[in-house]
Order: structure tokens, then C-alpha cells, then sequence
């Protein structure tokens, strides 16, 4: 009983916010998503329609590009580069090498940079770097790699990699500072064992490391693809969904329909169809991925 | 009738409160203006040391964000008392209830040489009638080019025709190796592409959305006329004189453009007067007593066609203004010529009799001698169409043509199928 | 246990992985840092460097930045940022631990629940909320920003922190008990300091969103003395040309103070402090 009082006061500060900031602009949301509301008529209201807004989505002719766009480079690929590259730095930065060196505590610090930089200034920087006259180009032109510099923003080959390289730089540091909290709390017995029983260097990070860091792991792979699934400012500021509509996403397109073609009901019936597809992502996932890992709590 | 008495009864309850008030503590409105501070510091205090009972509180908010916060906000209630808006605004911002009509200050108490002196008028009427908005200041779109760059091209006149203006940018390009007229073909939903594609058309006598006699709006385009256009400004891309990387740039301001032009990488722009008087001050800080070697032109056109927007900006009153007199005293005196000739001089002003009065000197040339040959939105503002809409479909369907994802006919037949939806 | 012992999951390393580790780092480093030079050194240059190759150095940007309030913008974000993230991480502590340490009927509906403003794109709820700030009187004030910065970053924040904890051997809890503390000590005087590299990461996670956040904080602060550090940055970018130098030296200022306030807590949690400590 005591039990249940003490839970209760500690959830319900949370809870209570969370339904304050989330339950009333969602359920106000799916209101909206059945009617033709405008920006422009915002105070008068919008008139019910129904399905409409979703039926017209769903028979757009590039519904499927959009989707691809979303789920493959925004998503999969930024969020799997993503854990890949976080994880490969917090395991460096947690060496022995490097912190008799003391390189680990510079890095440390030098992760907060890109963290801290707003994505605005990222995007206008990166897009300096690659410009035809930019780093980028320079560097691998004076390494003989290319020849003729690269469009990287324009040319359909090189503009996803490009918008992906962005949003990397950006978020990163949130992984790799994550993760190497977690590397630090390690029990130093864990390796001292494994290195009595002869382990590699691979069998150590395998065997030891690597479990250890999972709950941690699926926590921010989890996080990252909501994040990356409903992230439109890299794309809208690194090429406002161009050349032509090639990098649309879902996203840009929730920001184009409600503010630059003022229909909102037809936008929040975008994000409810985008809040379906990833709040279904994250069922199965906690159901089926991240239940094992997270057994203790769950 | 009755709805116009009890208007009347509003209005004079409120000229009542303002004469009590004048006698009274200061009123404090706020002004939310989208450029910088300094540019009307000057004329804010000007206007608060005449009017000791007005306090004016200055907010400002970026252009791109500027029209959705104000339309949320005249919805619930919020807002600054004047605004600072985009000319193309006006009259959805009037339809949706925003912002208060001015019909009544305008006939009581009308700005010197009358409302008739004002540019884009036709942009401040709103769909019923009323006038949503005080045109305040005017811009236009003009060539800039630079003249060293030309002459090693062997180029001594300035192009007067579109065909002269495409083989004087290869002439650069095959000449020099630097870029000829390189202009931003980036498909943003807010790219330079969209004026570039209308000054074209409006050069050849046609335009992208009309009004008819009888008062409905349709698309004045046919397809070839698209087709046309987008193969004309496609050549620039696949001649290699405008560089590939400008199909990401969709700002005239781009840095990278900006850079090319100060630099001497690039012969010819498109942009508008701030963004010219940016490239010089650069040039002038990175030359310092060096010549300039620039020079502005119109666009291409053939007699009296336009080849160029008298685009610009408006003052709106917000209609859950407290103190709609008071912000009618400070819109007017913001649109007076005391306030062009000695505070806000990096605009020009929107009456007619004002901006004759107006020195360009040499280097905005250009500029000036486009006016004459500009117009206004017009019908594009009027109709039934976001012009945000059009705008929209326009970069992206030219930006899918010039990067070469699809033919310029098939990106013709998108924007022609995409803009009709737009139309009843 | 020796309080210098270094966290090791590799062996000592051999000559050729220690210089491979070495320029790794090093790769690493520069690719994180060279864009924020880039930045750094356009700061002192008219037109942010951007607009013409002169090599003039400049403060003229700083000034004009200071001018424009952002003393004032500073102080503003601090001021909302720290206590957002106090108030987050508290709040994520208290529910995380609870997740993380008992068993009760709605757990996995809760847990689950969480995450589900996480699933919206935030641009959809931006409408919605600033009809229901406006009804609030939660427009253009402090409390408003610091509430809505707590909900957006609670989520995250009780999922990392459950990942923390339950590395941590629920035998500590107990015993602790046992010695007579209350949960809330144990939270607070046992987990904690065990965490505490785990909680400083969350919070750092909480701080940096709020820090560098436009969307809500355009929306919900119109007025001059409250706007944060990015609605300043923002403003320089005009409709005709963007004011590069001040924009470069707006995102110095806005980078510097994270440096400042993440100094003293980077040497708190220096490896040698936690390693061991769970025994």
C-alpha cells in the first residue's frame, strides 16, 4: 500500500505534463485532420470532411516517393550511421591509449560543440563546405579523388549522403556522449575477468561492453528514429525538399501543406498518419526488440 | 443597417476613449517590424517624442516566420497592434479576419497627397472592398552585372533582349571560365526561380494568372509558354555559364552568389536593391579605393512590357487592437516622407509623389529605370490561389526541369495540372 | 578500489592500436571542430567571411550582436534552459526509478505512454498548443517556456534513465533500506552519485535541446526581452541579405556559454570518480 502511494507521487508529476502537452494538442489534432480548417480561417473553424484529407493523401502519385524519401534516408540510414559512428566514438574515447593522453577529455568537449550548434547554423555551414569553391570540393580535388567539383546539394547522387552527413554532425555528439556514460559505469571487475579468461580485444567488446551498453543502445535507436521520422529541418533548410521535390519527406511536406498552402486540416491528417506509422513502430519494437533488453523493467 | 450603426458606435466610443486617454496615462502599442532595429529607431523615437501619450514597443520576427505567427495570433486574440507585412498578404490576411479595415481612418484622416498617391493599392484591397493595409514602402527586381567581367568577354553593351542576355552569359562563361549569369534555380518554396519565371513571361505579354472582364480568375499560360520559359533558363544549367551548385541556391542573397559576384567568378545577377547594396559594400570593404565595376539594368523587355515586380510592404493594423487610433497615428506618420528623408533610408517609399523625389545615383541606375517597367502581383494576389501555392508548384515543378529529373514538357503538364487544381 | 583505476574494456594496447586510436581521435576532432572554426573565424570577419575573400579582422559583429539585445538573450535562455532541464531531469528521475524498480498494474501502458507525444512531428502540435497557451496566458512568459521545454524533453529523458538504472543491482537499493534509508534518499544519496555520469548525460541531453529550440520558442515569445538565444540568431537572417558576420558571431555566444556551464560538471565526472564504485 505504501508501495502504491510512493509510486504514484512519483510518476504523477510527469504524467500529469505530459497529458497537459501532449493529450489535448494530439486529441485537438485529430479534429482538425477532418476538416477542410485554414490558417486563414482560424477563427472561423473549419467544416467537417470526413476521410477526405486521408484519401487524398493516400492517392497522391507521390505518396510512395515521399515515404521512401522518409523511411529509408531520413530514417534508416541517418539513424543506423548514426548509432554506428556514436558507438565507434565512446569506445574510442573510452581507451586506455587516449586517456593517458588526455585526447579523451579534449574530445569530450569537443563533442559539445556540434550538440550545441543550432541546426540552422549547422545547415548554413555545411552547405558552405560543400559549395563548389567549399572545403569539401577543395579537399578532394587537391587529393586528386575528383576532377570537376561536386553539386553535392543538387546532384541526385550526392544530396541524400549530403543531408544525411548534416543531420550526423548534428546529432552524434547525443549518442556518443550517451553512450560513454554508460561505457563508464562499467564494473572494471567485468574486464578484469574477462582478461583472467583470455578474452580478445573483440571477444571483451562482444561479450562485455556490448551487452551492457544495449539497454541504452535500443533507448536511443528508438528515440532517434521518432526524431529523424519527424525531423524537417535539415532537409528544409539544406535544400527545401529539392532539386524539384526529391528530398520531400513527410515532414516538409506537413510544413508545406500547413504554411505555405494553409491547410492545416489536410497537414494534421499527415502528421496523424506519420503518428500512426511510428507509434506502431514503437509498440513492436518495445514488444519485440527492446523487451529482452529491457526485461528488468518491463 | 444595423450592423453599420453599431460600427459607428464602436468607432466613436473609440475616438471618445483615445481624446480621454490623450489626457491620461500613455497608451503603449506594439509595432512588430521584420528588418533591423536601426533602420527605425530613429523614426520610432521621432514619432514617441511628438506623441508623448503613444509609447511604441518594437518586436520583431523574421520575414519567413512573420505571416503564420501573425495569422495565429490575430486568431486567438494576440499580437502587435501594427504589423509589418509582405504587400501579397494583404488581402488574405483581410479575408481571414486579421487585420482592421482602414477605410475609416483613411477617409478622416488621410495620409498628405491622399491615399490615391500610394503604389499597389490594388494589393491593399481586400476581397469586400475595404482597404486592409497602408502601402509603405516599394522594391523591385533588377539585372546586375558585372562590367570588367564583360569587357574581357568582349561585351560592351548591356543585353537588351532575353536571346542577347543567354549568349552574352556563354559569351563569359566560353571566354573566361567564369560563370555568366548565374542565378538561383533552388525549388524552395520561397525560391527566386518563381520571379524570374514571371518577369519572363511578363517580358513576352503574358502572365501567369489573369483576371477576366467578368471578374473570375484562370491560368493565362499555355503550355508551350511554360515550356518555353523552362527550356530558355534550362540552357544557362546545361551550358554549365550558371554552376550546377545554383540548383541548391534558391535565395538571390546566397552567399555563394553573393561571393561569386564580389569576388569576379561570376558576370550577372538577379536580385533585389538590398541585396545589390550588400554585394558593394562588400566589394568596397575587400577593394577599399578601388572603382566599382558593377552596374544595374532592367530586365529584358520589349517597349512597354514589364519585366519586373513592384513588390514591397504594408502596414496592418491587427483587429484585436486596443488602441486602433493611436496605431492609425504611428502607421501614418511611419508612411510620411519625413520619415524616408531622415530615418528609414533603406527602403524606398510607396507613394508615387515621394519616390520621384528620390536620388537612386549611379549604381541603383538600374533600378530606377525598372520601376516604370514593373507591376504589381495583382490578380496572382486576388485569386483564388495562395500565391504562396503558385509560388510553391512554380519552383519545384522548374526546379524538376532544370536539374533534368523530367522534361520540360512533363514539368510543364505538373505545373499546369497542380495550378488547376488551385482554380474553381 | 583506487579512485585514478581508468575504465578499461581493451587491453593495454600495442603500439600500432595505440596510434590507430590516436588518429582516429584525431579524424574524429577534426571533423567535429572544423565547421565551429570555420564559424569562429567568420565571427571576426565583415560578411562572416562569406561574401568576399578579404582578410580584414573585425569585433564589428560582436558589437552589433550586444546591441541587438543579445546580453539580454543570454541571460534569457539561461534563465529558462536550467530550469527546464532541473525541473525535466527531476521529474525523469523520480518516474524513472519507479519504472525501473517496482512492479505495478499500469506499468507497461504508462511506459509505453510516454512515448507517445514523441511520435507526433512537433510542427502539427504547434497550432494546437498556441491556442491553448493563449487561452493559458502562457504566451511571452517564462513559466510557459520552461513547462513546455520540461514535457518535450521528459520522454527521452525517462527512457535513457531506465536504461541507466537498470545496469544498477537493485541489492544496493535494498540494503541501503535496510540501513534505514528512505527511498528518497536512496535515490538521491545511493543511485545518483552511481549515475551520475548517466543523469549528467540526460541532462546535458535536456539543456541542448532547450538551448538550441526555435519552433516553440518563435511561436510562444514574441516579446524583445524574452526571447532565447536562437529566436536572437534568427533575426539576422533578412528577407534581402542575411547579416553573415552577425549570424557567426551570434552562434559563438550561443555555443560559448554551454562551455562555461559544462566545464566544472566535465571534471565531476572525470572517469576515475565512478569507476568501481559499484561493488
Amino acid at each position: 500500500m505504501r508501495d502504491r502511494l510512493f509510486i504514484t507521487t512519483m510518476l504523477l508529476p510527469a504524467v500529469v505534463l505530459l497529458v497537459l502537452f501532449y493529450g489535448y494538442p494530439i486529441f485537438d489534432n485529430l479534429r482538425i485532420s477532418f476538416t477542410d480548417l485554414s490558417l486563414l480561417g482560424m477563427k472561423k473553424g473549419g467544416n467537417w470532411v470526413g476521410l477526405a484529407n486521408y484519401r487524398e493523401l493516400l492517392h497522391r502519385g507521390d505518396f510512395s516517393h515521399i515515404l521512401f524519401n522518409t523511411l529509408i534516408w531520413l530514417t534508416a540510414t541517418s539513424v543506423l550511421l548514426r548509432l554506428l559512428i556514436g558507438l565507434g566514438i565512446a569506445v574510442l574515447l573510452n581507451t586506455r591509449a587516449l586517456k593517458t593522453l588526455r585526447l579523451a577529455s579534449v574530445a569530450r568537449f569537443a563533442l559539445l560543440v556540434p550538440w550545441a550548434t543550432p541546426p540552422i547554423v549547422a545547415v548554413v555551414i555545411w552547405r558552405f563546405l560543400l559549395e563548389r569553391n567549399g572545403f569539401v570540393n577543395d579537399a578532394l580535388m587537391g587529393l586528386n579523388i575528383i576532377s570537376q567539383p561536386i553539386a553535392f546539394l543538387a546532384d541526385m547522387r550526392t544530396v541524400w549522403p549530403s543531408i544525411v552527413t548534416i543531420m550526423l554532425w548534428n546529432t552524434v555528439p547525443l549518442i556518443a556522449l550517451s553512450l560513454l556514460s554508460n561505457l563508464q559505469t562499467v564494473p572494471e571487475e567485468y574486464y578484469e575477468a574477462a582478461e583472467l579468461d583470455g578474452a580478445t580485444n573483440w571477444q571483451m567488446f562482444r561479450f562485455v561492453t556490448l551487452p551492457f551498453l544495449m539497454p541504452a543502445i535500443l533507448v536511443l535507436g528508438l528515440m532517434s528514429v521518432f526524431w529523424s521520422f519527424n525531423n524537417f529541418v535539415y532537409v528544409w533548410l539544406a535544400t527545401g525538399a529539392g532539386p524539384g521535390t526529391f528530398t520531400n519527406v513527410l515532414a516538409t511536406e506537413v510544413y508545406l501543406k500547413a504554411f505555405v498552402d494553409f491547410r492545416l486540416g489536410y497537414s494534421s491528417a499527415i502528421g496523424m498518419v506519420m503518428a500512426v506509422v511510428m507509434g506502431a513502430f514503437g509498440i513492436l519494437y518495445l514488444r519485440l526488440v527492446a523487451h529482452r533488453q529491457l526485461e528488468e523493467t518491463l | 443597417m444595423l450592423k453599420l450603426l453599431a460600427a459607428g458606435l464602436v468607432a466613436s466610443v473609440a475616438v471618445i476613449g483615445t481624446v480621454h486617454l490623450a489626457s491620461a496615462d500613455p497608451v503603449t502599442i506594439t509595432f512588430r517590424f521584420n528588418d533591423t532595429e536601426q533602420e527605425v529607431r530613429g523614426a520610432i523615437d521621432a514619432f514617441q517624442r511628438d506623441n508623448p501619450n503613444i509609447k511604441v514597443d518594437l518586436q520583431r520576427i523574421g520575414w519567413k516566420d512573420a505571416r503564420n505567427q501573425f495569422l495565429r495570433e490575430a486568431a486567438v486574440g494576440e499580437g502587435p497592434d501594427v504589423a509589418h507585412v509582405a504587400q501579397v498578404w494583404v488581402i488574405e490576411m483581410g479575408a481571414a479576419g486579421a487585420t482592421l479595415a482602414l477605410d475609416d481612418f483613411i477617409r478622416k484622416d488621410p495620409p498628405p497627397n491622399g491615399f490615391a498617391d500610394f503604389a499597389a493599392q490594388d494589393l491593399a484591397k481586400g476581397r469586400d472592398g475595404h482597404f486592409y493595409g497602408l502601402p509603405w514602402t516599394t522594391d523591385t527586381w533588377a539585372m546586375v552585372y558585372r562590367t570588367d567581367l564583360l569587357k574581357d568577354a568582349g561585351i560592351t553593351d548591356l543585353p537588351h533582349t532575353w536571346e542577347d542576355l543567354r549568349k552574352n552569359s556563354e559569351a563569359v562563361y566560353k571566354k573566361t571560365g567564369k560563370a555568366g549569369f548565374g542565378f538561383p534555380a533552388g525549388s524552395s518554396a520561397s525560391g527566386a526561380m518563381w520571379f524570374l519565371a514571371n518577369f519572363y513571361w511578363w517580358s513576352h505579354g503574358k502572365e501567369l494568372i489573369v483576371q477576366k472582364p467578368d471578374g473570375s480568375y484562370a491560368i493565362g499560360l499555355m503550355p508551350k509558354d511554360v515550356v518555353e520559359c523552362m527550356n530558355y533558363f534550362k540552357q544557362f544549367m546545361d551550358g554549365g555559364d550558371n554552376p550546377k551548385t545554383n540548383l541548391a541556391a534558391s535565395d538571390a542573397h546566397d552567399p555563394a552568389i553573393i561571393q561569386a559576384l564580389v569576388t569576379g567568378k561570376q558576370a550577372m545577377g538577379a536580385m533585389p536593391p538590398n541585396t545589390y547594396k550588400e554585394i558593394l559594400k562588400a566589394y568596397e570593404e575587400a577593394n577599399p579605393g578601388k572603382s566599382i565595376p558593377f552596374a544595374s539594368a532592367p530586365f529584358p523587355h520589349q517597349d512597354d512590357t514589364k519585366s519586373s515586380m513592384i513588390g514591397g510592404r504594408m502596414l496592418v493594423i491587427n483587429a484585436n487592437s486596443k488602441h486602433p487610433n493611436a496605431a492609425w497615428k504611428f502607421t501614418k506618420f511611419m508612411a510620411s516622407q519625413a520619415v524616408f528623408a531622415q530615418y528609414y533610408r533603406t527602403q524606398f517609399p510607396a507613394q508615387t509623389s515621394l519616390l520621384k523625389q528620390i536620388d537612386f545615383g549611379a549604381p541603383l541606375k538600374g533600378f530606377a529605370e525598372q520601376f516604370p517597367h514593373a507591376r504589381t502581383w495583382g490578380a496572382y494576389a486576388s485569386g483564388p490561389a495562395p500565391i504562396g501555392t503558385l509560388w510553391n508548384v512554380t519552383t519545384r515543378t522548374f526546379g524538376k526541369a532544370l536539374s533534368g529529373q523530367v522534361s520540360t514538357e512533363d514539368a510543364a503538364k505538373e505545373l499546369f495540372a497542380e495550378i488547376g487544381k488551385q482554380m474553381p | 578500489m583506487t579512485a585514478t583505476a581508468p575504465s578499461r574494456h581493451w587491453r593495454d594496447p600495442g603500439g600500432w592500436q595505440f596510434v590507430l586510436a590516436v588518429v582516429l581521435t584525431i579524424v574524429t576532432l577534426f571533423v567535429l571542430v572544423y565547421p565551429a572554426i570555420y564559424v569562429l573565424v567568420g565571427s571576426f570577419r565583415p560578411g562572416g567571411g562569406l561574401l568576399s575573400t578579404a582578410e580584414t579582422f573585425t569585433i564589428r559583429n560582436y558589437v552589433r550582436i550586444f546591441q541587438a539585445g543579445f546580453g539580454r538573450f543570454i541571460l534569457n535562455s539561461v534563465v529558462i534552459c536550467v530550469a527546464a532541464t532541473v525541473v525535466s531531469t527531476v521529474l525523469s528521475v523520480m518516474a524513472a526509478y519507479v519504472f525501473s524498480r517496482f512492479e505495478f498494474r499500469a506499468k507497461r501502458t504508462l511506459f509505453t505512454g510516454i512515448l507517445f507525444g514523441q511520435v507526433f512531428p512537433w510542427i502539427v502540435l504547434i497550432n494546437p498548443l498556441f491556442v491553448a497557451f493563449a487561452a493559458m496566458h502562457l504566451i511571452n512568459s517564462y513559466v510557459g517556456m520552461i513547462l513546455t521545454y520540461t514535457a518535450f524533453t521528459i520522454p527521452f529523458s525517462v527512457y535513457m534513465l531506465v536504461g541507466y538504472l537498470v545496469t544498477v543491482p537493485k541489492s544496493l537499493d535494498e540494503a541501503a533500506i535496510i540501513d534505514g534509508a528512505s527511498r528518497w534518499q536512496v535515490i538521491w544519496l545511493i543511485i545518483c552519485p552511481v549515475m551520475l555520469p548517466g543523469f549528467v548525460a540526460t541532462a546535458t541531453y535536456a539543456f541542448l535541446l532547450s538551448w538550441t529550440e526555435y519552433l516553440f520558442a518563435l511561436a510562444f515569445l514574441t516579446q524583445t526581452d524574452l526571447k532565447t538565444l536562437p529566436l536572437g540568431l534568427y533575426q539576422f537572417f533578412g528577407d534581402d541579405y542575411v547579416d553573415w558576420g552577425a549570424v557567426m558571431a551570434a552562434s559563438v555566444v550561443t555555443t560559448l556559454p554551454v562551455f562555461l556551464l559544462f566545464l566544472p560538471i566535465q571534471g565531476w565526472i572525470s572517469p576515475g570518480r565512478i569507476a568501481g564504485a559499484v561493488k
